[in-house]
C-alpha cells in the first residue's frame, strides 16, 4: 500500500477501476471503453484502472468522479457505525479498500484529499479495536472450536474485513496463540 | 524473508524466557560446589546451608536435580502482588513491575512451586494482573496515533505480544494520514 513501484499491495490496490470522462478524442483506443467504437470521442465516460487514470489525469486528458466505494452513501454508513460496513464487498474479493483510497487521495486536490483521508483514518481506527478483540478470542479456541462466539455480527464483520485488516487479524491471532501456548506449557519435561 | 510475518518484528516467548533466565536468584544449596567459571561469569562457592546468588538457569537445573531450594524474589509474594493488583485496578496507568516478572514467575512456579508460599494464590494473582494490564493496553489502542504511542511501565512479555500488531497498524495509519500534509 505504498507508492513503491514493487509493492504488491500497491499493484493490487491500483487494479480498481474508476469512472473517467475523456476530454479529448483518442483515435484507435475504442477497445478501452469496452464498446465497439473505433475511437473514443471526448466526453465519453469509461471505466479505467487507476494506474492508467493517473497519467491521463496528470496530462489533463480526462476528468474523473470520486468512485462509489468512497461515495456519500459509504461515508455516511461509516460515520454511523464503522464496524458494520463490509469493506470487502466494496472492492471485490480480497480487495484493498484502504489501498485504493490512498491512491485516489494521491490524485485528488487538497481539500478533497483531506476529506478522504479523514474518512479512511476514522474508519480504520473504529474497526481496529474490533479486529484485535476478535483475533484474541479466536486465538483462545482450538482448531475445532469455531462454533463458539460466531454470532452473526461477529462473523459478518470478519467476512467484511479489508485485506490490510486481515493481515492485522492474523498477526494479533498469532501472537495471542503463542502467548497462550507458552503460559500453559509445563516445561518440567523439557528442562 | 523466511520468517512468518508475525515473527519478523518480535521474538518468541521461549526466547524471552531464556533471556530472563540470566537474572540472579537466591538459592539455598543442598550440595557443595567450588567457585566455578561459566561463560556468563563465575558463581559459587556453594556452601550449604548458606544462601547464594546464582543465575536462574543454573538454579532451575539444580532444583530439578533436587540439589537446591529456590528462594522466591521479594516481589513474588502474595502481599506484594496483591498490592500491585489493587493499584493496577484503581489507576489508569500501568503500575511498576519488574521488567521480566512474567517469565521469572513462570519459571519459578513451574520448577519450584513447593518453595513458594501460596503458589496457587500467586498464580491467580498473576493472571488477574495480566488481564488487567491487557485491558489497559486495549484502551491504549484507542488512542493509537500515527506518530507516537507511549505506554510506560509495560513489561517485556506484554511488549512482545502487542508489538507486531501495533507496528503494522501505526504503519498503515501513517500512510493514510500523512498524504494530505505532504501535498
Amino acid at each position: 500500500m505504498d507508492n513503491d513501484y514493487f509493492s504488491i499491495d500497491a499493484i493490487l490496490a491500483e487494479n480498481q477501476k474508476i469512472q473517467c470522462t475523456f476530454k479529448v478524442d483518442i483515435p484507435d483506443m475504442g477497445h478501452l471503453a469496452g464498446g465497439s467504437d473505433r475511437d473514443i470521442k471526448s466526453l465519453t465516460k469509461a471505466p479505467i484502472p487507476i494506474w492508467l487514470a493517473y497519467i491521463m489525469l496528470f496530462s489533463d486528458w480526462a476528468d474523473f468522479t470520486i468512485p462509489s466505494p468512497f461515495g456519500t452513501r459509504v461515508r455516511n454508513a461509516l460515520k454511523a457505525e464503522p464496524r458494520s460496513v463490509k469493506l470487502s464487498n466494496l472492492v471485490g474479493a480480497g480487495g484493498l479498500w484502504y489501498g485504493f483510497g490512498k491512491m485516489v487521495m494521491d490524485i485528488l486536490s487538497e481539500e478533497q484529499a483531506n476529506g478522504i483521508s479523514e474518512v479512511l483514518t476514522k474508519a480504520f481506527k473504529g474497526r481496529l479495536l474490533e479486529v484485535i478483540d476478535q483475533a484474541q478470542h479466536f486465538a483462545a479456541l482450538g482448531p475445532a472450536g469455531g462454533g463458539g462466539p460466531s454470532t452473526d455480527t461477529a462473523q459478518s464483520f470478519r467476512e467484511g474485513l479489508d485485506g490490510t485488516e486481515r493481515e492485522l487479524f492474523a498477526l494479533a491471532q498469532e501472537s495471542a496463540k503463542r502467548m497462550k501456548r507458552w503460559h500453559e506449557g509445563n516445561d518440567k519435561a523439557r528442562r | 524473508m523466511a520468517l512468518p510475518q508475525s515473527l519478523r518484528t518480535s521474538v518468541t516467548p521461549l526466547e524471552l524466557e531464556l533471556i530472563a533466565s540470566e537474572q540472579l536468584v537466591e538459592i539455598v544449596p543442598l550440595i557443595t560446589m567450588e567457585k566455578t567459571a561459566f561463560i556468563s561469569g563465575a558463581y559459587g562457592p556453594l556452601r550449604p546451608p548458606a544462601k547464594c546468588r546464582i543465575p536462574l538457569w543454573m538454579a532451575t537445573n539444580l532444583k530439578l536435580k533436587k540439589k537446591c531450594h529456590i528462594v522466591p524474589p521479594e516481589w513474588l509474594s502474595v502481599e506484594f502482588l496483591q498490592e500491585r493488583l489493587t493499584r493496577e485496578t484503581s489507576r489508569p496507568e500501568f503500575s511498576k513491575l519488574p521488567f521480566r516478572f512474567a517469565e521469572i514467575a513462570k519459571v519459578i512456579l513451574d520448577v519450584a512451586s513447593d518453595d513458594v508460599q501460596n503458589a496457587d494464590k500467586i498464580k491467580s494473582l498473576l493472571k488477574d494482573l495480566r488481564e488487567a494490564r491487557q485491558a489497559k493496553s486495549r484502551d491504549g489502542l484507542q488512542k493509537l496515533d500515527h506518530s507516537e504511542l507511549s505506554l510506560p511501565n509495560l513489561c517485556s512479555m506484554e511488549i512482545n505480544e502487542i508489538r507486531p500488531f501495533f507496528i503494522q497498524s501505526m504503519g498503515i495509519l501513517t500512510q493514510l494520514v500523512r498524504e494530505p500534509s505532504a501535498e
